[in-house]
């Protein structure tokens, strides 16, 4: 009955969700000023702007070659204990010169304690680790994160810890169902407004990657 | 939520499921309960995928996908080492991309042929207490009957084992004589959603052995 249902779902487009992704970076010096400005510029202008501290883990299935590997994002509120968030990724369309923003599927799923010892148990590896800080903004359906990185000097300790660069990471996106393609104008015009300060672009990663090795 | 407690109703030789069915409900309508629908616990399981030649790199493990219409945004996974996870119901989009492969590649699990259980039939309420009984069928065929009762206003199986007991022998006699035995090993813990998922897998599985055993070995 509930397949039944989730596969309408699928089929209709409700899930999988999509994601439209912009990214940025700023220098630690400057973080204060942008987060001074989103603040002004996002919901809730009047309250402390919302902080987290989370762990990231992200773990892989890898088979034989005829299988395809398959990678989830693993995240754990250090400040809400409880929240253990599971983060399935799909492919990332780039698109052409015409689309604002990456789009990419996602799927977003509340779990319990047990995901570590099932994920394992079910074949999946670590692949690496890291600890996010930073502030969480909202403006109608548009997220905007400004988190800061560090990487683990010891695995799975997450006190003992190092930043990975001296900028922080600024990310916007908007997760809606398939066909919303007016999103991507919204964010671009939200992304003007926080020029020259950040540049929020959207950015190849496997171009990058290709770059790295 | 309260304690509950799964048990399986004997089928006497000579009547049909579906009699036995009807006069537990008789029975469960005459102390005054009252119908309030219907409920569905189904259960798939999912085997690694061999033919891949996975033997080497994923471990050989069962994931039984649960979901229980009285706790209807979730899903719930259980391995064969008894690891139970607890997720939304898109989990279930998840599982669906372990078990199909795409472009020509291998999935990493695979539907178990046959393999779906489902335990549903009439929701019942009497003051505190919710009566489900359950017929249980596998490939649409009739396996057997689950009768689950839950105590909603108390979370420990201690406090309103006797409470219980008493209610579920007016109507089901001595099959409700002792506690299951997974409620029975936490007698003074919290009782939890996950706890109904796994009586309900137990029962499941006792009722495929069945099946198995009475078929010749191959």
């Amino acid at each position: 009955m509930y397949m039944d249902q989730l596969n309408q779902a699928v089929k209709g487009g409700i899930a999988p969700f999509h994601e439209y992704l912009l990214q940025g970076s700023i220098v630690d010096s400057s973080k204060d000023v942008l987060v001074h400005r989103l603040r002004g510029l996002c919901d809730n202008a009047d309250s402390n702007p919302e902080a987290f501290h989370d762990h990231e883990m992200i773990f892989s299935l890898k088979g034989s070659p005829q299988q395809q590997p398959m990678t989830v994002y693993l995240r754990h509120s250090l400040i809400q204990t409880d929240c253990w968030h599971l983060r399935y990724v799909g492919s990332t369309e780039f698109g052409d010169k015409t689309r604002q923003t990456l789009v990419r599927s996602c799927v977003d799923i509340g779990v319990s304690d047990s995901i570590v010892k099932f994920l394992n148990e079910i074949g999946f590896k670590l692949e690496y680790e890291f600890v996010a800080k930073g502030y969480f903004f909202h403006k109608g359906r548009m997220k905007v994160t400004v988190s800061k990185l560090f990487k683990m000097n010891i695995q799975g300790d997450v006190n003992n810890i190092d930043p990975l660069t001296l900028s922080c990471l600024v990310e916007l996106s908007v997760v809606v169902p398939t066909g919303q393609e007016q999103v991507g104008e919204d964010m671009k015009n939200f992304a003007e407004q926080l020029k020259p300060l950040v540049q929020l672009e959207k950015v190849d990663h496997r171009r990058q990657q290709q770059a790295a090795t | 939520m309260g304690v509950v407690c799964v048990y399986a109703f004997p089928v006497p030789e000579g009547k049909s499921g579906q009699q036995v069915v009807d006069s537990l409900q008789k029975q469960v309508e005459l102390l005054g309960a009252v119908k309030t629908g219907n409920f569905s616990v189904d259960c798939e399981t999912y085997q690694a995928n061999t033919q891949a030649g996975t033997l080497t790199t994923t471990p050989q493990r069962l994931i039984h996908v649960l979901h229980n219409s009285e706790q209807p945004a979730s899903c719930f996974s259980v391995l064969d080492t008894g690891t139970t996870l607890i997720a939304d119901v898109l989990f279930d989009v998840l599982i669906h991309k372990l078990t199909s492969g795409k472009a020509g590649k291998e999935a990493f699990y695979q539907q178990r042929k046959g393999s779906k259980m489902e335990s549903k039939g009439p929701r019942y309420e009497l003051s505190d207490f919710i009566i489900k009984i359950g017929s249980v069928s596998m490939a649409s065929n009739f396996k057997g009957i689950l009768v689950e009762v839950e105590y909603s206003p108390c979370s420990v199986p201690t406090e309103c084992w006797n409470l219980m007991r008493e209610l579920m022998q007016s109507f089901m006699g001595n099959v409700a004589e002792t506690p299951p035995t997974l409620v029975k090993n936490k007698m003074d813990n919290f009782y939890l959603p996950g706890d109904t998922i796994n009586q309900y897998l137990e029962h499941f599985t006792n009722f495929r052995k069945q099946t198995v055993m009475g078929q010749p070995i191959r």
